[in-house]
């Protein structure tokens, strides 16, 4: 009976065997299917949060006024800030200037569009523009304080000393410079902030670069 | 030459799908950090008068790049509890307040110029907490108050003073501490 089976059965395995080459190449194409969904997946996942991580640690990428080497982003604090704008305020846990209470503008590079570097010296001057009070402040590349010996890092509207014509600069250096002078901290890059507190109008629709002081590098040492 | 089609197939359905990734990722993130401003300074909810957050000199704060000439206070509130009263008396130094949503954004702002003999008022509240003060005020006297309708329930406000020179430090610091921030109880 076995034989007898084994007999009956051969023609049908042989007629498996033979079917089994397209059920081969079918499971052979569906193996690269998932491999192919899951690389989908992945690519996706990667690209995506990749992506989104990127841009909420950088600066917002819409809705920016360039004035000069001074950048803002005046709807950061509007009920029409963008989402963009959202997360990355979310993800510093940062508190925006309000539209109306003030405005704040970020140079990292000089009139010259060069970046900030500690191991120049820069004199900022000759205007600000207007507003109640305005801030010069200095910090490192991650956005601290620098300690400096001089103990300083900021010069306000009311601090700073002025010519006659009502004109100021503040010079930006290592050593130390007669009239208004901010240590820079010992190396590496730096940015400065201007902030303008309660200026008139809609902050910084009406503002043009002429207003903005001007950031000149002088001399470059060790 | 199929499998690589089929290959090519995959991944512009990869750049598709992360695209979507990206947007969900970046409508999401508001709502799901638990490092933003609200979430540090929730700790204020149930005080009475602001708590600053970064005093002049911007020492020991949390917030990034901190303006050392200012004074930085902040109260949380809660609408549930009732209608919220923020008041100041405002002085020489340069005050604003700024009201912002628990998922960040801001809906509100003013400054002291707005303040009527030297007193800076305003009342946050719900929509329907307005329907409700409106509806229960007196016609021959009417109230004052400057309201404000809240887009969220939760959220905080940010009290800025500005010291123009550093002798004013301490002054503006003491300027942000006494601003007064109270739920009041509906009526």
């Amino acid at each position: 009976m076995q034989s007898e089976a084994l007999l009956t059965n051969a023609p049908a395995a042989a007629s498996m065997r033979a079917s089994s080459r397209p059920s081969l190449s079918v499971s052979i194409r569906r193996v690269p299917t998932a491999i192919l969904v899951v690389y989908t997946l992945l690519l996706a996942l990667g690209l995506g949060l990749g992506s989104a991580y990127w841009a909420i640690n950088g600066a917002p990428p819409f809705g920016g006024l360039r004035l000069g080497p001074w950048q803002a982003w005046p709807r950061l604090g509007s009920p029409e800030a963008d989402p963009y704008m959202r997360a990355i305020i979310a993800r510093r846990s940062d508190v925006p200037f309000a539209t109306g209470e003030g405005i704040g503008f970020t140079a990292s590079v000089d009139s010259d569009g060069r970046l900030l570097d500690s191991a120049c010296s820069y004199s900022i001057g000759p205007s600000a523009p207007i507003a109640r009070v305005w801030t010069l402040t200095l910090y490192d590349q991650a956005g601290r304080l620098p300690v400096t010996e001089l103990g300083r890092g900021n010069f306000t509207s009311a601090e700073v000393l002025r010519d006659t014509q009502d004109r100021f600069s503040i010079a930006l250096s290592r050593s130390v410079q007669p009239g208004n002078w901010l240590q820079l901290p010992a190396g590496g890059a730096f940015t400065l902030v201007l902030r303008l507190y309660d200026p008139p109008g809609a902050a910084g629709a009406n503002l043009e670069e002429s207003e903005m002081p001007v950031i000149q590098r002088l001399e470059c040492g060790a | 030459m199929r499998g690589f089609g089929r290959f090519v197939i995959a991944t512009l359905c990869g750049l598709v799908i992360a695209l979507g990734v990206h947007i969900a990722a970046i409508l999401a993130s508001p709502y799901l950090a638990d490092q933003d401003a609200f979430s540090k300074v929730q700790a204020t909810l149930t005080a009475d008068k602001a708590q600053i957050i970064s005093a002049p000199g911007g020492a020991n704060t949390w917030l990034p790049a901190p303006d050392p000439a200012t004074a930085v206070a902040t109260c949380a509130f809660d609408l549930r509890n009732g209608p919220m009263r923020v008041a100041a008396r405002t002085g020489s130094l340069p005050l604003s307040f700024s009201f912002h949503k628990e998922t960040g954004g801001v809906f509100f702002a003013v400054t002291d110029r707005a303040a009527v003999r030297g007193e800076l008022e305003i009342v946050a509240m719900t929509a329907r907490q307005l329907d409700e003060a409106r509806a229960a005020e007196d016609e021959n006297d009417p109230s004052r108050d400057v309201r404000i309708v809240a887009p969220e329930l939760q959220g905080f406000v940010i009290v800025r003073v500005v010291a123009p020179a550093p002798s004013l430090r301490p002054q503006a610091e003491e300027m942000a501490k006494a601003v007064s921030c109270t739920a009041e109880q509906d009526a």
